[in-house]
């Protein structure tokens, strides 16, 4: 079982700035969210204010999302718990902020730029060069910083949750500038079809090979300590880790399966996401099995509630996305709400809830504070709860709508009619999860001022 | 086995390329951008290209895509790796807020894009489509030439044909109302022209025809049916004003047949759009009725020639008789 280390004063580490910006983050992506929500719903709502129009907002929405919220929280947990699982002090806390505002600058970009039609456009690489390099930069100097922190442990075995925190770190500053094709600053594309190869191998693996095991490595820190048992099997940890950057890595083309690509291309990644099974399967039993008997302890825990409802929307994400890769399945939900129901049960359910999780379970270390309100962090939860559970029926519900009536030979303008009650539905839904991001920044920043001191860390860390 | 440091970052990193050496050198050594038949020699225009820039960076990305497939209804050919020889970037799309755009060229005519971009409603009444007005004339002039270019080739014949009728329906409309019916009928096949509505205009077939009606055409042909809809201003020749038809029946009597023909083919060079693939012919049929009754305060709906009545047809009994200004003269009023 990892255990925490204490430190007497914690001062405001790189590491809260993270989990502070990313709460700050969850909002306003859900305000842009809730912006795009509108006008599918109302066109004219916005109309014609240039920095309001959909096409603006929802990459804003989107990569704000992925790289501010989930991404930027999960790794702010890590800089916490990858030095504590390695006792060791992180290499340098300086170097740790500059990631931080790299990183920052990064996500900061997205709100300024694509609102004024300052982008790249192709979906999650919308950055422009000079932020892909602050991308590029800020996960350098994390990966320096960890490996050094990595140099200098007390411990010698390395956790699994290091692993994926590490492999994500290197496999995103590879993947980053391929997915970007920085070496082509004016467009940031290649010409032809091969260009949107690269995207998706790109796009799936952002959700792949950096929110997902950065996600699965909070998950093997938290899961253990809350319930107090060790590690399930170190065997499937193996197994777990390695099948996920060999599987996942290389089945994008499932995202344009029905574009004209290769055919060895597409059999390639319906096989092979059909065979994500295997790791999925795999962590999750180990996970599981790491709590079995106790999972009232993961649900009593305010942190443990997130992390182990997580688990299961990641179930949940990973049935249902082999389902979808089958061409057959595709016919019907491919290009429609069916997908974006995925994307937000993936990312906020699965990837999301754990950041959200992470926090809470790090932050009365970073701060040296009690959580100022528990109970804010059960509405938190319920809120963020039922609108997920909306966002997924309605959404996977106008996708069957739309997805058949075109396959009858209905034509889009047809069919909107039709979803037109699902998309009021997903706006009504939305403001509870953007209500849920501001209870949950507003318990964060009660926290971190006004939360009860802990007077002694270390006893209590000591019998636990 | 034991994580090391070193096991941990030779093995991530091999795997990672691995995986990147099958999904992305191996396409990028295999894939050939050889121009498919459609993109052959095609050039893209000053315009066109500062189209694809916009289309790009206002996201119309997000809501339409750039391919068709086997399974669509839409579009006249299946998408080939080659139609996007040489284009930087592609963004294919993943979702279908609005429909496919790959083969958008010349399916409408230049004055239904500029009202279409200003406020998407103008043309689409329901459309969800966000209005472009904001970014100004030039973008709208740039984002349609952008359209028109969709589809390469195949687009460009098409774009022709819409340009060679414009002519002609822009000639017929300034010499005045009645030439200008007299050439929209005198393109409908002889067949349809002497045809009636064969279904009863009812009281509910009306009201379906209206729904139709306001749900795809009221903004052009205006509610009122004088063609004064919030898109006229935009488009040349302007709706068809419904109501100049009461005096150019076709033999003073026949009305249907035409408005079918018409409603179903679109009217290419005019902002008239096809709704072969939008309606079903009773819809087409009730909208016909509509039209008669509500603008022109006549139908032909089942006057001779007449088969067998469609199964359960209601009994209903043409009361309204042909308008007796008979046939227009030219230049009457
Ligand atoms: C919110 C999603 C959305 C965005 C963003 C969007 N569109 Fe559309 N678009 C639609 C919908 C829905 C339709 C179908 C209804 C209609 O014709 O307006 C449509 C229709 C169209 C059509 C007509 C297709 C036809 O032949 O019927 C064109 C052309 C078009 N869009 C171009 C664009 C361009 C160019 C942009 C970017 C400047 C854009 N769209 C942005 C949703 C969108
Ligand atoms: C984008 C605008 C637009 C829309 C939408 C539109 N029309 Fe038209 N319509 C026109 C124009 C323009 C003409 C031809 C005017 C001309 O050439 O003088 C026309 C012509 C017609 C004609 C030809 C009449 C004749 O006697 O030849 C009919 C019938 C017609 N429209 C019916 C409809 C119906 C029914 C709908 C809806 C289902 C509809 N239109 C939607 C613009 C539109
Ligand atoms: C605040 C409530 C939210 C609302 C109202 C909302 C709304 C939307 C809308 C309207 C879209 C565009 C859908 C389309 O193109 O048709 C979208 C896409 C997306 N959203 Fe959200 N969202 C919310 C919360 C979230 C959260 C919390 C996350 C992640 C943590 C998230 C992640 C995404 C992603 C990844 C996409 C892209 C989906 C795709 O391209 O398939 N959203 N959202
Ligand atoms: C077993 C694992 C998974 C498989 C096989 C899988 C499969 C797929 C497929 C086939 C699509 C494209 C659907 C379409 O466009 O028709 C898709 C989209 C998506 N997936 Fe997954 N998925 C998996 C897990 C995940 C996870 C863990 C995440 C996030 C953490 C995720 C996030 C997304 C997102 C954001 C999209 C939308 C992409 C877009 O169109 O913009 N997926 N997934």
């Amino acid at each position: 079982m990892p255990a925490m280390p204490t430190t007497d004063r914690p001062r405001f580490s790189a590491a809260l700035a993270f989990l502070v910006a990313g709460g700050v983050w969850f909002l306003v992506a859900g305000l842009y969210g809730l912006a795009g929500a509108v006008h599918l719903m109302a066109p004219e709502f916005f109309n014609n204010i240039p920095w309001l129009v959909f096409g603006r907002t929802r990459p804003v929405h989107v990569n704000t999302m992925l790289f501010g919220f989930v991404a930027g929280s999960l790794m702010g947990a890590a800089l916490h718990y990858v030095p504590a699982l390695l006792r060791a002090k992180l290499w340098s806390p300086r170097l740790a902020w500059v990631s931080f505002w790299l990183w920052q600058a990064a996500v900061l970009s997205g709100p300024v730029t694509f609102a004024f039609g300052i982008t790249q456009a192709r979906e999650y690489t919308e950055y422009i060069w000079p932020v892909d390099v602050c991308v590029v930069l800020a996960v350098g100097t994390l990966i320096v910083n960890l490996l050094m922190t990595l140099a200098r442990r007390g411990e010698s075995g390395l956790y699994v949750s290091v692993w994926y925190v590490v492999g994500a770190m290197l496999w995103t500053a590879a993947l980053y500038p391929i997915g970007n094709i920085m070496w082509r600053p004016q467009t940031g594309a290649v010409p032809g079809i091969l260009d949107s190869i690269i995207l998706w191998f790109y796009g799936h693996n952002v959700v792949g090979l950096l929110l997902t095991p950065l996600a699965l490595a909070a998950v093997y820190f938290i899961v253990p300590r809350i319930t107090k048992t060790p590690l399930y099997s170190h065997t499937l940890s193996l197994i777990g880790f390695f099948s996920l950057a060999a599987i996942y890595s290389h089945i994008g083309g499932h995202h344009i399966l029905q574009a004209p690509i290769p055919n060895w291309l597409r059999t390639l990644s319906v096989v092979d996401s059909v065979a994500m099974i295997v790791p999925v399967t795999v962590v999750l039993v180990n996970v599981w099995m790491t709590a079995r008997g106790r999972l009232g302890m993961l649900w009593n825990d305010p942190a443990g509630r997130f992390i182990l409802v997580g688990t299961f929307w990641y179930l949940i994400t990973c049935v249902q996305g082999p389902l979808q890769s089958l061409p057959s399945v595709q016919k019907v939900t491919h290009f429609t709400n069916w997908t974006i129901g995925h994307a937000h049960i993936a990312v906020l359910g699965f990837a999301g809830f754990i950041a959200i999780g992470a926090l809470w379970h790090v932050v009365p270390n970073l701060t040296g504070r009690r959580i100022y309100s528990r109970r804010l962090i059960s509405l938190q939860f319920g809120l963020a709860m039922f609108g997920l559970v909306g966002f997924f029926l309605v959404l996977t519900a106008a996708g069957l709508v739309q997805g058949q009536a075109w396959q009858r030979g209905e034509t889009v303008y047809r069919a909107l009619p039709s979803i037109a009650p699902y998309m009021i539905l997903r706006a009504m839904l939305g403001v509870s999860i953007l209500a849920s991001a501001a209870v949950g920044l507003y318990n964060l920043l009660m926290t971190v001022h006004r939360g009860e001191p802990i007077e002694n860390t270390l006893a209590q860390e000591v019998q636990a | 086995m034991k994580m090391t440091p070193v096991l941990l970052i030779v093995a991530a990193l091999l795997i990672f390329w691995v995986s990147t050496f099958l999904a992305v050198l191996l396409p990028a050594v295999t894939v050939s951008d050889r121009p498919s038949p459609a993109r052959q020699g095609v050039q893209w225009s000053a315009d066109v290209a500062a189209g694809h820039d916009l289309y790009n960076r206002n996201g119309c990305s997000y809501c339409h895509s750039q391919f068709v497939r086997a399974i669509d209804w839409e579009g006249q050919r299946l998408a080939q790796s080659g139609d996007y020889a040489g284009m930087e970037p592609i963004i294919l799309g993943t979702e279908r807020t609005g429909p496919d755009l790959s083969q958008e060229g010349g399916l409408h005519p230049d004055d239904w894009h500029a009202a279409h971009f200003v406020n998407p409603r103008h043309t689409r009444p329901l459309s969800i489509m966000p209005s472009w007005e904001f970014l100004g004339d030039t973008a709208v002039r740039q984002l349609t030439a952008y359209m028109q270019s969709e589809g390469g080739r195949d687009a460009d014949a098409h774009v022709q044909d819409q340009r060679d009728y414009h002519a002609q329906a822009l000639g017929a409309y300034r010499a005045g109302p009645d030439r200008n019916v007299r050439w929209l009928h005198d393109n409908v096949p002889a067949v349809w022209r002497d045809m009636p509505n064969p279904y009863p205009a009812t009281e509910s077939a009306r009201e379906r025809g209206k729904a139709v009606y306001l749900q795809f055409c009221v903004n052009c042909h205006g509610l009122v049916g004088d063609g004064q809809g919030s898109a006229a201003k935009f488009l040349d020749p302007p709706p068809l004003n419904f109501t100049t038809l009461r005096r150019n029946l076709a033999q003073g009597k026949y009305i249907g047949g035409i408005f079918y023909y018409q409603i179903m083919n679109g009217v290419t060079g005019t902002a008239m759009p096809y709704f072969k693939r939008e309606l079903e012919s009773e819809k087409i049929w009730a909208v016909s009725n509509y039209l008669a009754v509500q603008f022109l305060g006549y139908t032909d709906a089942t006057l001779e020639p007449r088969g067998i009545p469609a199964a359960g047809e209601p009994a209903w009994k043409n009361s309204y008789t042909a308008p007796t200004t008979g046939p227009a003269r030219e230049g009457a009023p």
